[in-house]
């Protein structure tokens, strides 16, 4: 078990800057989840604490141990790659076994340790079955299992979801955050899933074109975005952004998206910043934190399109820059073409710099 | 219903398949079936083209499998069969140490890659009969291996390479190594690159030494293509004629005379085809055990592979 800091760490290939000065602290026993599309870095992040890839600057600290220039093989990480590398041509036992006897450990502890650790992950029974033509949650416990048996401080996951199809993602999901509570040990997990991250993680760092945007707990990420990419990309839709401008109104301050008309008054605490502002805004809600207003009071859109997905109903509103969609969880009444006067959730709204993207924090 | 148009469909589809693959088949039975049969009938007779007879009368010269024993007697036959032997156990492991080293060297990137690799490349495409004559010329008392030995030992090196019965048979494996270590190279490179390199970077990261690497999981995985590399460079060096004709003609005496050698003395100075078809039939029947085991191997590397 160990902590894991990294400092500064900037990676780049010739011209491209795959990772620009990160710092990340990840807590001893932690499950983090870096979390961004691909080419955000994140997979780098993970090869250079892995010992894959040496950083171009900055530093990378296993408790108080700098790794730098410590080859992969001494490092104690445990690594579970996309696909799994199985030794393909052993089988679950010598798979297991391959670690210690590898270092050296005699017959008898690698017994022992391979028998403790396929009783733990229920393997078992397979041990003696060829590692080629095992099902992808048996090859994932085989992969943890592998790396387990080390007793790494740190595992390291790249990804290991990826290849399985989505009715079995549920169930692998759950498995792996099992073994993470059986094992204890210091997780870093890289997904472009925003769902694996969310479900797993007990915290998430998100990341975009080699930059570190926000580091936090799913929910903090979810409500408390700090810009805009990661309202964006975060959630299933991303949260609505409508470009406005700030104005007073009796009711208080409000945010004048134009054409579409005047939101509901902000709340006094984000009124209080977003008045200080200059120029344009971004007014945000969460599709899911939407209501139909009865009062009529809320921004007048016309219906573009409907998904009805059985728990939940996707509708669409407006066009072009004035898109949002709103997510009901009931059936509505509602069809293309129609007029429908969504509210949102007062307490939910953000505000972000319409020309940083900036989220304007509540004071 | 089903049942009876089912069958009747696919001996139908059998049918026309059959027509349409029989000019080929009837090709594969002229160049292939029929020269082997040919040679079955011949093997039995005393029959050689000065014999005056049509070759299909040679039954009239049936000697009851003479030939055979003749040929189980025959000690040139069997020590050309050894010198055989010897060449390959020699060469082919030789060429596959060599080429597996290189390949291995080549599968990483260094300066100047891509030019050594075409030089590598280069000794397989030289026409045998030419390296043969090359190396002719190389091994020739006052030639360069003498003068490089020469300059090296400082002393004036006169060794008669093709004319010493051992250095002769030096001379020759030297000149097969030289022209098939790129072949065995190209295969095993190619194996080489197909290793998965996620299950390499996993053994480093399970603390696997490169030594460890190489032999737990390198190996097993290039298993088939080995076997492949060798079967092909067994048969082909079983065959071995052209360089080492040329290099020694099988001499001195007949120190380098193989069994290609010998049956193509056989064939062209004493005539007597009868035998040779025997000679050659024989060979055939051990290749073929060599191709059987090789493939039959194979096929269990690719069920352990897979």
């Amino acid at each position: 078990m160990s902590t894991i800091q990294l400092r500064n760490l900037t990676k780049t290939f010739g011209d491209f800057t795959a990772l620009k000065t990160m710092d990340l602290d990840i807590a001893d026993g932690e499950f983090m989840a870096l979390l961004g599309p691909s080419g955000c870095g994140k997979s780098t992040t993970m090869n250079m604490i892995a010992g894959m890839e040496e950083p171009t600057s900055g530093k990378i600290l296993f408790g108080e141990r700098d790794m730098a220039g410590v080859p992969m093989g001494r490092r104690g990480v445990g690594f579970v790659f996309q696909n799994y590398a199985i030794f393909t041509h052993m089988t679950v036992r010598q798979n297991l076994a391959y670690g210690p006897k590898m270092r050296g450990a005699a017959k008898a502890e690698i017994d022992r340790r391979v028998g403790a650790i396929a009783e733990l992950l229920q393997l078992t029974p397979l041990l003696d079955r060829k590692a080629d033509r095992l099902s992808v949650n048996i090859l994932q416990r085989v992969a943890i299992g592998r790396s387990a048996i080390m007793e790494p401080a740190i595992f390291l996951l790249d990804e290991p979801l990826s290849n399985v199809d989505a009715a079995f993602r549920a169930v692998m999901r759950t498995e792996l955050k099992q073994l993470q509570r059986q094992f204890k040990q210091t997780m870093v997990y890289v997904t472009h899933d925003q769902l694996e991250a969310m479900t797993m993680a007990d915290r998430i760092a998100v990341m975009d074109h080699g930059v570190l945007q926000q580091v936090g707990t799913p929910l903090e990420v979810y409500n408390n975005p700090v810009n805009v990419f990661v309202a964006r990309f975060i959630g299933a839709p991303g949260m609505n952004l409508l470009k406005g401008r700030p104005a007073e109104s009796d009711r208080g301050l409000v945010v004048d998206l134009g054409p579409l008309g005047i939101t509901p008054p902000l709340p006094d605490d984000l009124a209080a910043t977003v008045r200080g502002a200059r120029g344009e805004v971004l007014y945000g809600f969460r599709p899911e934190q939407v209501a139909l207003a009865q009062d009529g009071r809320g921004l007048a859109m016309s219906v573009t399109f409907v998904e009805r997905i059985g728990a939940r109903t996707i509708v669409h509103l407006g066009q072009g820059e004035g898109a949002v969609k709103a997510v009901f969880d009931n059936d509505v009444g509602l069809s293309i073409g129609q007029t429908a006067v969504v509210a949102p959730d007062a307490l939910s709204v953000r505000v972000f710099d319409a020309a940083t993207g900036v989220a304007m924090k509540a004071s | 219903m089903d049942a009876r148009t089912k069958p009747a469909l696919r001996d139908e589809g059998a049918r026309l398949g059959f027509r349409l693959t029989l000019p080929a088949q009837i090709l594969v039975l002229f160049i292939s079936v029929f020269p082997l049969l040919m040679q079955l009938y011949i093997s039995v007779t005393d029959w050689s083209p000065l014999s005056g007879l049509g070759w299909w009368n040679a039954w009239e010269m049936w000697n009851s499998f003479a030939n055979y024993t003749d040929l189980a007697a025959d000690a040139r036959f069997w020590s050309a069969l050894k010198r055989t032997a010897i060449v390959m156990v020699v060469c082919v492991p030789a060429e596959f140490l060599l080429g597996l080293a290189l390949a291995t060297l080549f599968a990483d990137d260094f300066p100047g890659k891509r030019i050594f690799y075409s030089i590598l490349l280069m000794p397989m495409m030289v026409v045998p009969a030419v390296a043969g004559y090359m190396f002719f010329m190389l091994f020739q008392s006052g030639g360069p291996v003498n003068d490089i030995l020469s300059a090296i030992t400082g002393t004036r090196v006169t060794i008669a390479w093709l004319s010493d019965p051992t250095l002769a048979l030096i001379a020759v494996m030297i000149a097969d190594i030289w022209q098939w270590t790129p072949l065995m190279f190209l295969i095993l490179l190619a194996g080489l690159v197909g290793v998965p390199e996620d299950q390499v970077k996993a053994a480093t990261l399970l603390g696997a030494n490169p030594w460890q690497r190489f032999t737990t999981i390198v190996l097993p995985k290039m298993k088939t293509i080995i076997i492949i590399a060798l079967a092909i460079r067994v048969i082909e060096n079983f065959k071995i004629f052209d360089t080492l004709y040329i290099m020694t003609g099988g001499g001195p005496g007949v120190a380098t005379e193989t069994i290609s050698v010998y049956i193509y003395k056989v064939t062209t100075q004493d005539l007597i085809w009868g035998y040779v078809a025997a000679i050659a039939l024989a060979i055939l029947i051990v290749l073929s055990i060599v191709a059987v085991f090789a493939m039959k191997r194979m096929a269990r590397a690719r069920q352990v592979a897979a």
